[in-house]
């Protein structure tokens, strides 16, 4: 099982006060899985009724955007991390 | 007494206090910052609750008891997932006796017994013409909600661009309550949506009587919406957002714009609009308020009064600025700041 590392924006301040944290799991699939069913209060803020990311919330892992993988049934490695962010889209 | 002000912004909400005579004010904020704060209440226990909406990170409901600490309400309201219907904005939170309710965009209405854990009032969010509901301008919004506090189980909603909608049984049923108002859109399947409700409020002492800013005019029932008619006289436009009413005084102020089509102050005179007969006749008050170069807007909720026994009221621009009065309009300062666009204005007193 890997440890990720888990970052999320400032502005998730007011969310939580974990604005990073550790989760562990053996996919990117079961990480983002772990953050619905034991971080509820910040996932309600990255996904949407669709089941997905919200349109304007980007993730990273490892500096690659996650929408650009075919699937999310990925293995973790060790010191893998999962950045989120909004995106630089409107206005 | 101390008066607490809260002024919720497009990237977020700015804390007012001030003594009784409320001639100075000190700002706290922006709490949420970066988070437009949509809606505000304050519970019977004095816990506050606050709506924020983002364009990117949606929406969720806070709570504080002093509005310092504050966490975030663990089950707010919240369409299912694979649904068609988006959670976009929380536009009013009401805390009743007999619970909470909130009203949300797309347009539903939520329920709570404790203001932690929240579910949909089916009765109206699968109301038999739902599918059938068009957002306005502001969006499908479920803005504005009204108890019966001598009969909780009659309960009346706004929604913009459908109309409004009586429940005599807890919310379990719904029935349209638009009669003598003209509609804006009539619907292919539904005549009895397409109307466009801005903003109500009721008489303080008799919920049959309710004052409604609609989109097609200023208008009053005597009969808890069975029918309604037209009070606009003195008033340069039937079009306007917000509508508030002086517990103790009765006084109703609106802020008219012009038309639909411009939706500002008409020739740049911010000017609100008093009523101290019952919507009979309005009368205008400018004094202290730009009387030129002043092309601003009010938003629904960006009006309130404190019910102090000296009237205050106060309102936000959707250019930031806050004017209040605290003798019942008959004078305005501006408040010293320049906010985000103002979306809402809570006024709270307390003992000093």
């Amino acid at each position: 099982m890997a440890t990720m590392t888990v970052e999320l924006p400032s502005v998730m301040s007011w969310v939580t006060r974990d604005l990073n944290f550790s989760l562990e799991a053996e996919t990117l699939r079961e990480a983002l899985d772990r953050i619905r069913a034991h971080h509820a209060d910040v996932a309600i803020h990255l996904f949407d009724e669709t089941g997905g990311f919200r349109p304007h919330v980007l993730c990273f892992w490892n500096g690659t955007n996650t929408r650009w993988l075919d699937d999310f049934d990925v293995p973790l490695g060790k010191r893998d991390t999962l950045m989120f962010m909004q995106a630089v889209s409107g206005g | 007494m101390k008066v607490t002000l809260i002024v919720g912004t497009a990237k977020g909400a700015f804390i007012f206090r001030s003594d009784e005579s409320r001639k100075s004010w000190k700002m706290d904020g922006p709490l949420f910052r970066g988070w437009g704060v949509t809606a505000v209440a304050r519970d019977a226990g004095g816990t506050f609750l606050f709506a924020t909406a983002s364009d990117v990170y949606g929406v969720a409901m806070h709570k504080s008891d002093d509005l310092k600490e504050w966490r975030q309400v663990p089950e707010g309201p919240a369409y299912a997932e694979g649904g068609d219907r988006k959670l976009k904005q929380i536009w009013r939170i009401v805390a009743d006796k007999s619970g909470y309710y909130a009203g949300v965009a797309e347009a539903g209405l939520f329920r709570s017994g404790d203001g932690e854990k929240w579910t949909p009032v089916r009765g109206l969010n699968e109301h038999r013409t739902s599918k059938s509901w068009m957002p306005g301008a502001g969006g499908l919004c479920a803005h504005t909600i009204l108890i019966d506090p001598k009969n909780t189980q009659r309960i009346w909603i706004g929604i913009s661009a459908v109309g409004v909608f009586r429940s005599d049984d807890g919310g379990e049923t719904w029935q349209d309550k638009n009669q003598g108002v003209p509609v804006i859109l009539e619907d292919k399947d539904h005549c009895e949506i397409g109307y466009c409700v801005h903003a109500m409020v009721p008489d303080p002492d008799n919920a049959d009587i309710i004052y409604r800013q609609d989109h097609r005019g200023m208008f009053k029932t005597t009969d808890g919406g069975e029918s309604y008619t037209r009070i606009e006289t003195g008033l340069p436009s039937g079009f306007g957002f917000p509508l508030v009413i002086d517990r103790n005084t009765k006084a109703l102020y609106a802020v008219p714009l012009e038309s639909d089509e411009y939706r500002f102050a008409k020739d740049g005179c911010l000017c609100v609009y008093r009523s101290t007969d019952g919507g009979d006749s309005w009368s205008p008050l400018a004094d202290g308020l730009p009387q030129g170069n002043a092309y601003v807007g009010v938003l629904r909720s960006a009006m309130a009064v404190d019910n102090l026994e000296s009237g205050g009221v106060y309102f936000g621009t959707t250019s930031g600025d806050v004017y209040a009065s605290s003798d019942g309009g008959d004078y305005w300062t501006a408040l010293p700041c320049r906010l985000p666009r103002v979306q809402c204005v809570a006024a709270f007193i307390e003992a000093a």
